[in-house]
C-alpha cells in the first residue's frame, strides 16, 4: 500500500490551534492546566495529553519582525530512532509508512523518549515506573477507516493535507518552487531526512529557525544494544548452555567411572 | 561418592535429590560461611533472579507483553533498591573482611595461570594431578567474584542513571547506559549459569550447595578443593588447642 502522509505547510498557516484541539478532542486526551508565560504559545510543551502543540517564532528585527508558526509532533520517520530501541515492539512501522504505537505492549520503560531525534514522545505515570509512553499516531484509528487524521479536518486555512506520500511530496516540491522567489530559505523538510518523514513541512526558512534539527540522525547508542548487545548476548549464554552440556555429560561418565576404579 | 549416592537415591530426600547429598552425620566440618554472608548471598540470589526475570521482559521481545503497565519495572526497582542496600549494610557491618574480599577479586598471578591450564582435565575428566592447591577461593570463583563486583558496579551506576537522572542527563548518556546495563546483564547472566550449575549438578561438586544453607563445608572436601584454605584452618586448629593445654 502507498505511503500515507501529512504535508504541513507554514506559510499557510495562521496559528489558531484548532488542530491542537482537535487532536486532543479526537484521542480523549486530558487538557493541562498551564500559566501564563508571556506567549500565546501554549500549553508549554509537549506531553503523555499533549501530541501536538502549535509553536510561534519571532524572527527578525523589531522593526522587521516576522512571526513564523511551527508545528511539533511526532514526525513518522522512515529510520524512526523509537522503534529501533522499543525493546517490547510497541512503536512499529504501519503498513501505510508511518510509526504506529501498541500501548497495550508498553513497558513504560522510556526508551523512546531518551532515542527520538525530535524530542516527540512522552511518558506518564508515576516515579516508580508504572507508565506508558505516549505520541501521535497519525490517527491510526481514522486513517485505517477512510477518514482523514483531527488535525487536517480541523484545519481552516488548508495549511495541513492528508494522502499519498508521493502525491504530497510533489505538491509541497511546487510549494517550495514557487515560495522561493519571495524566500530564498524556503525548503521542503522531510524529503529525505530519516529515510523520509512521513510528516513534511513546506518552510519559508531554513530549518534551524523553526527550531528542527538540520540532519537528524539515529544515534548509534539506540541501535547498538538491539542490534549488536541482543545478538552477542544470545550468543554467549548460548555458548554457556553448551559448554555446560557438554560438561555435564562428559563429566558424569568420566567421573564416575573414574571412582568406581579408584 | 557419587556412585554411593546414586544407589540411596530412592530413600534420599526431594531437597538432596535436587541439590546434592548433604554431609554424611559425624563427618569432621569446617565454618566455611558466616551467617552474615549467607544471608547476603541469598538476597542476592532472589534479588537477581527477579532483576534478570523482569529485566528479560525488555531483553526478549516475546515476553513484551509481560512487561506491560511497567509492573516489571516496579518490581526491577525494587529488587535493586533491596540489593544495593543490603549491600550497603553488610559491607558496613563487615568493613574489613569486605574491604579483604574486594582486595582479593583484584590478586591474580601465576597460580591462576596454573589453575586455568587445569581446568578442562579437571572440570570434565576428573583430572586432579595438574590442579595446584586452591585457597578459601580457587581461580574459578575468584573469576566469578571479581565478574560479580565488576558488572554488579556498572549495573549500579548504569541502573541508577537510568532511574534517578532519566532526563536530566543527555539523550545519548541514557541510551549508552541502557546499553552498557544489557552488556553488564550478558555477563552477570552467563556466570550465573555457571556458578548455579557447579554449585548444584557438576559431580565433583554435588553437594557443595548445602555449604550455603548450613555454613559448614566437610573437611573431606576443603582437602581436595581447597588445600591452601584447609592446611590454614588445620593450622589455626592446632594453635588453638595448643592454647587450651
Amino acid at each position: 500500500m502507498a505511503d500515507k502522509a501529512i504535508l504541513y505547510d507554514a506559510t499557510k498557516c495562521m496559528g489558531c490551534r484548532g488542530c491542537q484541539v482537535a487532536c486532543k478532542e479526537w484521542n480523549d486526551l486530558k487538557a493541562e492546566k498551564t500559566t501564563n508565560r508571556g506567549t500565546i504559545e501554549n500549553p508549554p510543551d509537549l506531553s503523555a495529553d499533549t501530541w501536538l502543540k502549535m509553536q510561534f517564532f519571532e524572527v527578525g528585527e523589531p522593526q522587521d519582525l516576522k512571526q513564523l508558526f511551527g508545528r511539533r509532533s511526532c514526525m513518522h520517520c522512515t529510520e524512526a530512532a523509537c522503534v529501533d530501541v522499543c525493546p517490547t515492539g510497541a512503536l512499529y512501522h504501519h503498513e501505510l509508512g508511518f510509526v504506529a504505537y501498541d500501548k497495550g505492549k508498553c513497558s513504560g520503560c522510556g526508551y523512546c523518549v531518551e532515542a527520538c531525534p525530535f524530542d516527540v514522545p512522552r511518558t506518564s505515570g508515576s516515579i516508580v515506573g508504572i507508565r506508558h509512553a505516549n505520541k501521535c499516531v497519525l490517527c491510526q484509528d481514522r486513517i485505517t477507516n477512510g477518514h482523514i487524521p483531527a488535525c487536517v479536518k480541523s484545519c481552516p486555512p488548508g495549511a495541513l493535507s492528508f494522502g499519498d506520500r508521493d502525491e504530497l511530496l510533489a505538491a509541497g516540491s511546487a510549494r517550495v518552487t514557487q515560495l522561493k522567489s519571495k524566500y530564498p530559505n524556503a525548503v521542503l523538510y522531510g524529503e529525505s531526512e530519516l529515510g523520509g518523514l512521513h510528516v513534511m513541512y513546506v518552510l519559508q526558512d531554513s530549518p534551524s529557525v523553526y527550531g528542527l534539527p538540520e540532519n537528524p540522525k539515529v544515534p548509534i547508542s539506540s541501535t547498538v544494544w538491539q542490534d549488536i548487545i541482543r545478538p552477542v548476548g544470545w550468543a554467549a549464554a548460548g555458548v554457556v548452555v553448551l559448554g555446560l552440556g557438554l560438561n555435564y555429560v562428559i563429566a558424569q561418565r568420566k567421573i564416575k567411572l573414574k571412582s568406581k576404579g579408584e | 561418592m557419587t556412585t554411593s549416592a546414586k544407589s540411596k537415591a530412592s530413600s534420599t530426600p526431594v531437597p538432596e535429590v535436587l541439590f546434592g547429598p548433604k554431609p554424611v552425620p559425624g563427618e569432621k566440618l569446617l565454618p566455611r560461611y558466616t551467617k552474615q554472608v549467607r544471608i547476603l548471598h541469598w538476597v542476592t540470589a532472589i534479588t537477581w533472579t527477579t532483576l534478570f526475570i523482569t529485566g528479560m521482559f525488555l531483553f526478549v521481545p516475546v515476553f513484551g507483553r509481560a512487561a506491560q503497565g511497567g509492573i516489571s519495572t516496579l518490581f526491577h526497582h525494587i529488587a535493586a533498591i533491596v540489593v544495593v542496600g543490603w549491600a550497603a549494610v553488610f559491607f558496613v557491618l563487615n568493613l574489613k573482611g569486605s574491604i579483604e574480599g574486594i582486595k582479593f577479586a583484584f590478586k591474580w598471578g601465576m597460580a591462576d595461570i596454573k589453575w586455568a591450564m587445569a581446568a578442562v582435565p579437571y572440570y570434565f575428566f576428573g583430572k586432579e594431578d595438574k590442579m595446584p592447591p586452591q585457597e578459601h577461593m580457587n581461580t574459578g570463583q575468584k573469576l566469578w567474584w571479581l565478574i560479580v563486583l565488576g558488572a554488579g558496579a556498572l549495573m549500579v551506576i548504569t541502573g541508577a542513571l537510568m532511574m534517578f537522572f532519566k532526563g536530566v542527563i543527555p539523550q545519548g548518556a541514557f541510551m549508552w547506559a541502557a546499553a552498557f546495563h544489557a552488556l553488564g546483564m550478558v555477563a552477570l547472566f552467563a556466570m550465573a549459569l555457571v556458578h548455579v550449575y557447579l554449585s548444584v549438578f557438576h559431580p565433583k561438586m554435588r553437594g557443595i550447595f548445602w555449604s550455603m544453607v548450613n555454613g559448614m563445608v566437610s573437611a573431606h572436601y576443603a582437602e581436595g578443593h581447597h588445600k591452601k584454605w584447609y592446611d590454614e584452618m588445620m593450622h589455626h586448629e592446632k594453635e588453638a588447642k595448643g592454647k587450651d593445654k
